[in-house]
């Protein structure tokens, strides 16, 4: 189905049809003083006129369904109607594969639009059939890599129907075309997170994994959260491995803020643990602080300014 | 569109006027959510202090369309899971003026929970009292949609569910002052649940870090009052890290994507309610809004040089007001409505409170009243009885020696 166009002469208005004579249509009342109007056209006062009567009368039939599909065309945000045409299929046991591809085409040109995902879901539940379901996810990520709708409907189907195998594979094209796509990294610790999960092996996989991509891009944020995620119930400092690397990339002069930022947090860490020289350490988280402030972040000097306030508050030694 | 960094007031004050008329009709597809923008226009012209540029008669109007939108309970009340506020009247369904009960219930008609909340914040706006709402109905309508995993979805006959419906729920419960329609325990659980890795919220469990869902989460556990059982002291300074690594001139929804305007106020209120917005770089912040000001129509957009629109209009002026700039009106960031407003719900909270302990007391005064009189009356019948046989004493001989004794 194309996107409407009031131009095309083969559509008629549904008050010119003759098989729609014996319903009377139902305008909107929208009171005496009504507020946000909109300047309706025509053909969308005529569909919704029409569809007003149909729910009044609770009519679930051919002509029925086909009215919903001239509404979606018109407002596919309308969700009374998505709500409507879910009844009439059912009603009239409708084949979901042809509603499928139906919806696909819809999706397709409102690829950011609730209704239509909601929709999709609806009908992979009902009919059980995922089949096409990551491959219409992947080609939609493929055209907008950062669609928050289709890696939904991605997750929710891998989660209902433990369709894990591949998914890493998957992601792992994905941050080949771009490392810094932050939605790929969740998709990753989606997968790990649901199935081997972060066992001491596979946090230290996954550290490999990141300071990889981290020396692809030093200065990607995403690489660095997914750093600090795998490790959150460890400890920054856990793995001797990473210590190691991180102390390896400021000697080599590495200036990424993130990589400041991280091993701040690891002197935080030790600090807080008591497993340090206090005076030392808070030397160079001050250095560290002044750095990021003055020279590497400084959109947010103050915030950095902030963090060297609470350290010393926290832990300098009066 | 020239990036001039003067704020036009007049302009957005005429932009926020002319939605709350009329909208041309590529703006169909917000035919179900028409309240909404009524919000955005309304609390626009509020924090812009311009909401005597309306009339009281136009105001008056504005309220009677609004509650033309409640769905109010049949009168079998077995629609009540359905109550609260409609987007619009499109799909056929106009709440007669002054009705307590609809004649017959259209079994579509149906509240959507954003348009509640919405609906409900534009009527305080509007300095309403919210007299004529069903408030009983509302929270029933709000407790309906509670799904078993703590989130909420948007209407009685299905929707997506997911973080921003909490944020609506929570909201509907702080106007109506009234949370026992959530079970908070559970939403706070599914809060939690959607915490992501990176420190920040999603949608949902699983789901990516986001602008938006972080302030609908945080603002959430705020109007709960569950912030300090959900999030650890480690926990908030995580996200306090990932909200202002958020800026980059203005602020973004997601790592790596553009700015855009409505996350200076999604991602800018998170950081008030953290206490923390001070931290941010003011500057950058508000030249990148400015730069999305649409200088000849007013309004703002989410980037520069592309179309304004109703949200990113409010949320940019809302996103300049948290920053003290430009005479705007302070805002609530909870809430998302001006303090005046806020304090206008709070003191509709005391009448209420103070209505319904008059309304205890009375109905204990009643009660008492009740027994004392039961005693009186008895008390008074019997001295009545005591008199009608004292007096048949004396009056009964007398007619009996008046009458008989005579005859004979």
């Amino acid at each position: 189905m194309s996107s409407s166009s009031d131009e095309d002469e083969s559509y008629k208005m549904y008050k010119d049809r003759p098989e729609w004579n014996d319903v009377k249509s139902v305008p909107q009342d929208d009171g005496p003083a009504p507020v946000v109007q909109i300047a309706y056209s025509e053909k969308f006062k005529d569909v919704f006129d029409y569809f007003r009567a149909v729910m009044a009368m609770n009519e679930k039939s051919e002509r029925a369904l086909e009215l919903t599909g001239s509404a979606i065309e018109l407002n596919p945000a309308n969700y009374t109607v998505w709500h409507y045409r879910r009844e009439v299929l059912k009603a009239l046991k409708k084949d979901i594969a042809v509603e499928m591809k139906f919806l696909s085409q819809i999706i397709m040109e409102q690829q950011k639009n609730y209704q239509v995902w909601h929709h999709r879901r609806a009908l992979v539940e009902w009919s059980q059939d995922f089949s096409e379901e990551l491959d219409f996810t992947a080609d939609i990520i493929s055209r907008d890599q950062k669609n928050y709708h289709a890696w939904q409907h991605r997750q929710w189907v891998i989660q209902e129907f433990e369709q894990w195998d591949g998914e890493l594979d998957f992601i792992d094209k994905l941050l080949e075309q771009d490392v810094r796509n932050n939605s790929a990294w969740n998709e990753r610790y989606f997968v790990i997170e649901h199935t081997t999960g972060f066992t001491d092996e596979v946090v230290e996989r996954e550290i490999e994994y990141a300071i990889k991509k981290i020396n692809l891009a030093t200065k990607n944020e995403s690489a660095w959260s997914y750093l600090r995620g795998v490790l959150q119930d460890k400890g920054l400092t856990w793995s001797k491995s990473l210590c190691d690397q991180i102390h390896s990339w400021r000697g080599e002069g590495l200036r990424s803020p993130h990589l400041a930022a991280f091993l701040l947090d690891m002197f935080d860490e030790d600090l807080e643990k008591k497993k340090c020289d206090v005076n030392k350490t808070m030397d160079k988280v001050r250095s560290l602080c002044k750095e990021l402030a003055e020279d590497t972040d400084t959109v947010r000097r103050k915030y950095w300014n902030f963090v060297l306030q609470r350290m010393t508050k926290e832990y300098e030694v009066k | 569109m020239d990036s001039s960094t003067s704020f036009e007031r007049k302009k957005h004050i005429r932009f926020f006027s002319r939605i709350l008329q009329i909208l041309p009709h590529r703006y169909s597809i917000l035919d179900t959510s028409r309240l909404t923008i009524t919000f955005f226009a309304l609390s626009g012209l509020d924090v812009l202090n311009a909401l005597d540029h309306l009339s009281e008669k136009n105001k008056q109007e504005i309220i009677e369309w609004i509650y033309s939108l409640q769905v109010i309970p049949n009168e079998a009340e077995s629609n009540t899971c359905k109550c609260g506020f409609r987007g619009s009247t499109c799909n056929g369904v106009t709440t007669p003026q002054y009705a307590k009960a609809m004649e017959s219930t259209n079994e579509y008609d149906s509240s959507h929970i954003a348009m509640t909340y919405t609906g409900l914040a534009s009527l305080l706006i509007l300095s309403d009292d919210l007299q004529r709402v069903n408030k009983k109905a509302c929270l029933e309508g709000i407790r309906a949609l509670q799904l078993p995993d703590g989130s909420f979805k948007s209407t009685y006959d299905g929707s997506e569910n997911d973080m921003r419906f909490i944020y609506c729920a929570c909201c509907v419960s702080a106007i109506l002052n009234d949370f026992s329609a959530i079970d908070t325990a559970q939403a706070t659980s599914f809060i939690r649940k959607s915490l992501c890795y990176d420190g920040a919220f999603g949608q949902g469990p699983g789901l990516e870090s986001h602008g938006g869902s972080t302030f609908c989460a945080f603002a959430s556990l705020k109007l709960m009052k569950t912030l300090n059982s959900a999030l650890s002291k480690q926990q908030l300074k995580w996200l306090e890290y990932w909200c202002v690594s958020r800026q980059k001139m203005g602020f973004h929804g997601r790592p790596h994507k553009d700015d855009d305007t409505c996350y200076s106020f999604w991602v800018g209120a998170t950081l008030k309610l953290l206490g923390v917005f001070e931290l941010i770089d003011f500057k950058e912040n508000e030249e990148f809004v400015l730069s999305t000001q649409d200088n000849i129509v007013g309004g703002f957009a989410k980037w520069p040089q592309i179309h304004p629109d109703a949200l990113h209009s409010y949320m940019g002026v809302c996103g300049l007001s948290l920053m003290g700039l430009h005479n705007l009106q302070p805002i609530d960031p909870a809430l998302n409505v001006t303090q005046r407003v806020r304090t206008h719900m709070e003191e509709l909270h005391a009448k209420w409170a103070a209505a319904e302990t008059r309304k205890l007391q009375t109905t204990s005064m009643d009660r008492s009243r009740t027994k004392s009189s039961t005693i009186d009356r008895t008390h008074t019948g019997t001295v009545v009885l005591a008199f009608v046989i004292g007096l048949g004493a004396v009056v009964v001989p007398w007619i009996y020696k008046v009458y008989f004794r005579h005859a004979t």
